[in-house]
């Protein structure tokens, strides 16, 4: 590979002027020296030592060029784009390079007797994924920069004896959509700054996307709104003023508004979709707790029998066209849209791509008739449900496989949060201990014993083997 | 398991038994063979339901000679569905010899298949469209002209042309959905199936109306024979039921309906008298001779019977004065006239049927005698002009009703006319009630007429009470305790805040942000203690509207909400249904919720929060009735002058027994395992005493003051004893058969 020589800059941080001088980068390692030789910043750095490269965009004030380290970056200016870019797709190059070779590298410097393949290269993919694995893995990390930075395993093999977290298989599995979060985050609230009557509402893509989830509406009208007839910060100036005339409780002056705008009237109407999916999803709820099955199930219906005033039973107000939407509706809708967990993985980045993906998440079967397969699911779980516990045998129930991050970190925190619960009430931490008495023991001994004895011995393992992995086991 | 009691051999589905089921069943027995009425108490969690209808299953199989017919009521559609789920497991264990029909009835909206009439959203669009398609005159002129011509329902043509060869239904238990599955599947109508079947069926499950109002009881239930065991479950309300069977409300709307009503009357009497006047000189003589005929009408074409009791209603003739037609019909225009005259008026005023009987006399001219009849007249006069489209006079129905009512019961009725609302003063809404307070009128004919009826509940207390409010005689009245080897309930009264300050939902404290702010942090602590399910009761919906309002604001609803999601029931029960099926999902699933609701509300009323679904319920305050009701002022004179009950005890009575139901939703079985916090100053230290004598029934010998600190560390100690407790040991009484 050749060298590249470029005039340039240096400059140790972006608010400094540069200090001009010849940048010469080689395929080990880039030189900057500067013209003026008095100059003690004279730089020799190997690419190994480079992380990331980032630059400015073309046509920006200026051509930088910025090479990331452990502690910081050296930040170049060149005079001109074309330069920059000339030593950027260099570094580019070379990045990629080391990035997919660093590993071998080290392969070939300790000799791995158990994987004869000598020149196993790694892809970047897989690279990836076991920085993933470190990542999410505190323990795992730590065991990592105990035995592999320190030089007292390689890289391979300590990934040797985790074989099975490298498989992909194991990644698919281990893969649960992260849900919403329980607050409220629709339910954005103005700031005033107290001296102006200004009013001041940040949305951040997490709350927009809760918002399209919550309110169908506001969803619609954005997808048909942004950006044909409006800018979507003009929607969301729209939405914001009539969450505060909402908020305002002040029903004249929302009326009043609303007949003048009719886009704004939309976020204050009663949302036709949701009271449509409500209607759909009536028919779909538990029998034992349906009651609206329960409305006037009296012969004929008569409305005015019965007691109407009794004190009991409380007036229900009239409803008007932009009818009052009361936090309890609100909260129960929030509630249930976390429930439903997100339907899709978008990063969370641009609205408009972020609605399209929740209106083709909402065509998909979701809205079809309930089929049977559901009504026999419900029917088993009212039989279940109806069923005194107590009285008969335990029941195998089916559970979905809870992926926890990592185990230990959670396990641990929760310890020390009950022990310090604990502590607060002055009482000690007392471990459960399962007593067997002699009967039960012998039970289940019997069991065990003919239960190999119908299974064989198969899955027993060979001395030879039990003792490696046992090792393994205890070097982990 | 299977055992005897005495002869009978009893079918238990289950392998152990509690020893209060035990003896629940022996006491239900002999209340059988007595024949007589029983009146039995036992607390939420013990399984009251599948003892009872284990019991009396085994106890008709085991004589089958005098065929025993259960009618099991009860309150709300869901908890029918739940009984006949219990039915259900019970079936599947019985000797399969032994054939055995049971089956739910419930109204159009909740049976109806026909996807035409389904598309029509509210339940009244859903009756009269059912009836535009299957009333007996519409079938008769569909059958005249070609097919096609007029719309019918084409599972209830498949149906009649089934029907006429006796039992369709083979035996099985069916709830609203089988029935709705079976009819698909035949293409029959499943509402008249289950009409037809209820007259062959062992056990029937329906509503208590059908039963108690004797408008639908008459039609619906006429069949029964006298061997039925009637059973009212969760019937600690049964005395607010039938009183109001025989209340009726009548507003300006209604008036000016009856007014429309009768007009379109007297066109078509008009009509007939030109064409057809020999059919109303007929009638005429029927009325001489007797009592209107009751004509059989077709199951399809529907009429309410007399709203008061068939032994009231005289064996003499209608009197002279209404028999013509244009008579009767001058007559109803008085009274309408009269009941808008008394609408207008500026304060609320009282009166007692006599003096209101009295004074129609004086300025309508319409005597007792009349009014007595007025209801029987209209059916008459209906049925000769031929018309059949009921749900559209149901406001001349109204009119008549209340004329009959007040014209047969001299005492236990009163009459209120209120100008608007109290508490909302600025809108006019005249309102004219007649309020029953005798709960005994209505029940009387269920206790005359069936062998055995047995009313029971988690809550009776104090026993001897019903008795006197029903006025029967119970061969057997007993009251069960529930047995616990462990304290798998806790209850709690919170008289103080974290800041020692009393808490209380009295009404000059009740919007006191004090308190507001300590029942939040009560709830905040809760929250982030209690695994699972949690249960808030309520006041009233006013009250959690405006506590939820005040939490948001303070930030107190964003912190429970960093523990566990809240869902909330409203007015609208939709909506309600929905939040409490998310809820039981949130519970499931593990993430935990809360549910705000209301202590006389629907929920209250008959959805279990057992198991995870509530592992704590917190009644925020003393549900006491309004007391500024004007039926409820009314009726506490009543109560006071007849059974010699004081007001402040009644509403105290009753204020728990809400209390204690709401409470009593978290337990359903003794592996089950909740805690109760009962957060008013006011429940300490009276009302203690209350609780552990007739509320809950539960072993609240342990009743505790608490602040939030101190109920923490009990949850604490008290799910660390729970945790180690094996179910199989100790508390079953265990037959080995």
């Amino acid at each position: 590979m050749h060298t590249i020589n470029k005039p340039t800059k240096y400059r140790i941080s972006l608010k400094e002027p540069g200090i001009p001088g010849v940048l010469r980068m080689a395929e080990e390692r880039f030189i900057f020296t500067p013209h003026d030789p008095r100059s003690l910043l004279k730089l020799d750095v190997p690419f190994r030592s480079i992380k990331v490269h980032k630059f400015s965009k073309d046509g920006s004030k200026q051509a930088l060029l910025n090479l990331l380290h452990e502690g910081g970056g050296y930040i170049f200016e060149f005079d001109s784009f074309s330069d920059r870019n000339i030593c950027r797709d260099f570094v580019g190059k070379i990045l990629g390079k080391l990035q997919a070779t660093c590993p071998s590298k080290d392969d070939k410097a300790v000799p791995d007797k158990t994987t004869p393949a000598p020149g196993e290269q790694l892809s970047p993919m897989e690279m990836e994924h076991r920085i993933k694995l470190l990542r999410d893995d505190s323990e795992l990390q730590r065991l990592h920069k105990q035995f592999v930075m320190t030089g007292i395993l390689t890289e391979s093999e300590f990934w040797a004896t985790r074989k099975n977290l490298l498989d992909d298989t194991t990644i698919k599995v281990s893969k649960q959509r992260t849900g919403f979060k329980s607050t409220m985050l629709a339910d954005i609230r103005p700031a005033t700054d107290g001296r102006t009557n200004k009013v001041t509402f940040s949305l951040t893509p997490e709350i927009i996307h809760q918002i399209f989830a919550e309110k169908p509406a506001v969803h619609r009208a954005f997808l048909d709104l942004v950006p044909k007839k409006m800018s979507e910060k003009d929607f969301w100036t729209k939405y914001c003023r009539a969450e505060y005339l909402h908020r305002t409780n002040n029903s004249v002056a929302a009326a009043a508004e609303a007949a003048e705008d009719e886009e704004l009237a939309v976020f204050l109407k009663h949302d036709d979709i949701l009271a449509d999916e409500i209607r759909h999803k009536i028919r779909r709820v538990d029998p034992t707790l349906d009651m609206e099955a329960d409305q006037a199930d009296d012969y004929i219906h008569l409305q005015d029998h019965g007691l109407l005033r009794d004190g009991g039973k409380e007036t229900v107000d009239a409803e008007s066209e932009l009818s009052r939407r009361t936090l309890s509706q609100d909260l129960n809708r929030h509630a249930a849209v976390v429930l439903e967990g997100r339907a899709f993985d978008v990063e969370l980045g641009d609205t408009r791509t972020v609605a399209e993906a929740l209106a083709r998440s909402k065509k998909g079967p979701s809205l079809e008739a309930f089929d049977k397969n559901e009504s026999q699911e419900r029917l088993e779980k009212a039989c279940r449900m109806t069923e005194i516990e107590d009285l008969r045998g335990p029941h195998q129930l089916p559970y979905a496989p809870l992926f926890i991050k990592d185990p230990r970190e959670y396990f641990d925190s929760q310890q020390a949060n009950a022990l310090r619960a604990l502590g607060d009430s002055n009482a000690g931490f007392k471990n459960t201990d399962y007593n067997f008495n002699l009967e039960e023991s012998y039970a289940y001994l019997m069991k065990q014993i003919s239960e190999a004895k119908v299974s064989g011995l198969n899955d027993i393992v060979q001395s030879d083997v039990a003792h490696k992995e046992n090792l393994t086991t205890s070097l982990v | 398991m299977k055992f005897h009691i005495e002869e009978v051999a009893v079918y238990f589905p289950y392998d152990h038994i509690y020893p209060e089921q035990y003896e629940y069943m022996v006491e239900l027995k002999r209340a059988l063979d007595a024949r007589g009425h029983c009146l039995l108490e036992m607390p939420t969690g013990t399984g009251k339901t599948i003892a009872l209808l284990s019991l009396i299953t085994s106890y008709a199989l085991a004589h089958p000679s005098s065929p025993l017919k259960l009618v099991y009521c009860t309150r709300t559609v869901h908890e029918m569905e739940k009984t006949l789920a219990e039915l259900r497991v019970l079936y599947s264990y019985l000797p399969p010899s032994s054939s055995l029909l049971a089956l739910g009835l419930s109204s159009r909206k909740n049976l109806c298949i026909n996807p035409d009439v389904l598309s029509a959203s509210s339940r009244d669009s859903i009756d009269s469209s059912c009836r535009r398609l299957t009333a007996s005159w519409v079938r008769a002129l569909a059958a005249d002209r070609p097919s096609g011509a007029i719309p019918t329902c084409p599972f209830f043509e498949s149906y009649d042309k089934a029907s006429r060869d006796a039992i369709l239904l083979p035996s099985g238990v069916y709830t609203l959905e089988d029935l709705r599955a079976f009819g698909r599947d035949r293409k029959w109508c499943p509402y008249f199936l289950a009409r037809n079947m209820i007259q062959y069926a062992n056990i029937v499950v329906y509503s208590y109306q059908y039963l108690l109002d004797p408008k639908v009881a008459n039609i619906i239930s006429k069949e029964m024979q006298r061997e039925c065991v009637v059973v009212f479950d969760e019937a600690h309300n049964i005395d607010n039921v039938c009183i109001e069977a025989l209340s009726v409300s009548i507003r300006r709307q209604t008036l000016d309906g009856a007014t429309r009503n009768l007009n379109r009357i007297a066109q078509v009497i008009d009509k007939f008298k030109a064409t057809d006047a020999g059919r109303l000189r007929e009638e005429y003589n029927r009325l001489v001779e007797g009592l209107a005929q009751r004509g059989n009408l077709p199951m399809t074409d529907t009429w309410l019977a007399n709203p008061a009791l068939p032994d009231d209603i005289l064996k003499e003739a209608v009197p002279g004065n209404i028999r013509r037609a244009e008579h009767f019909l001058a007559v109803l225009r008085r009274l309408v006239q009269y009941l808008k005259g008394r609408l207008q008026v500026e304060s609320v005023e009282t009166e007692v049927p006599v003096a209101f009987v009295a004074s129609i006399n004086a300025q309508a001219g319409i005597d007792q005698k009349m009014l007595k009849f007025c209801y029987d007249r209209l059916y008459s006069l209906m049925l000769t002009l031929e018309i059949t489209e009921t749900d559209e006079f149901l406001h001349i129905q109204t009119v008549c009703d209340f004329a009959t009512l007040v014209g047969t019961y001299t005492r236990g009725f009163s009459i209120i006319i209120e100008p608007f609302d109290e508490r909302m003063p600025h809108i006019p809404d005249p309102i004219l009630q007649l309020s029953c307070h005798d709960a005994s009128l209505a029940i009387k004919p269920v206790f005359d007429r069936f062998q055995s009826v047995i009313i029971t509940s988690g809550t009776l207390s104090p026993i001897d009470l019903y008795p006197r409010l029903l006025n029967f005689n119970p061969v057997i009245s007993r009251s069960f305790t529930m047995s616990l080897t462990r304290d798998c309930i806790c209850p709690m009264v919170l008289t103080r805040g974290s800041d020692q300050l009393p808490v209380s939902t009295k009404f000059d404290m009740r919007s006191d942000p004090g308190v507001v702010r300590n029942y939040g942090r009560l709830l905040l602590e809760m929250v982030a203690a209690v695994p699972d399910g949690i249960v808030c009761f309520f006041v009233s919906y006013s009250y959690m509207d405006g506590i939820v309002n005040s939490w948001n604001e303070m930030g107190i609803l964003q912190d429970i909400m960093q523990h566990k999601l809240v869902f909330i029931e409203t007015q609208d029960v939709v909506e309600t249904t929905l939040a409490l099926d998310n809820y039981r999902r949130a519970c499931d699933c593990g993430r935990g919720a809360v549910f705000f609701s209301i202590a006389r509300g629907k929920v209250a009323e008959g959805i279990d929060f057992d198991k995870h679904y509530g592992r704590l319920v917190i009644m925020f305050g003393v549900p006491f009735q309004y007391t500024l009701s004007r039926i409820l002022i009314a009726r506490l004179e009543y109560l006071r002058d007849t059974f010699q009950i004081k007001e402040g005890d009644f509403l105290t009575f009753d204020a728990l027994r809400q209390a204690a139901q709401c409470v009593g939703r978290v337990i359903r079985s003794k592996a089950d395992y909740g805690m109760m916090i009962f957060a008013d100053k006011r429940y300490y230290p009276v009302c203690t005493i209350f609780l552990t004598k007739f509320c809950i029934v539960l072993p609240i010998s342990n009743i505790l003051m608490k602040n939030v600190p101190t109920i923490i560390s009990t949850h604490q100690s008290m799910s660390k004893d729970i945790i180690n407790f094996d179910p199989s040991m100790g508390c079953l009484l265990s037959f080995m058969l």
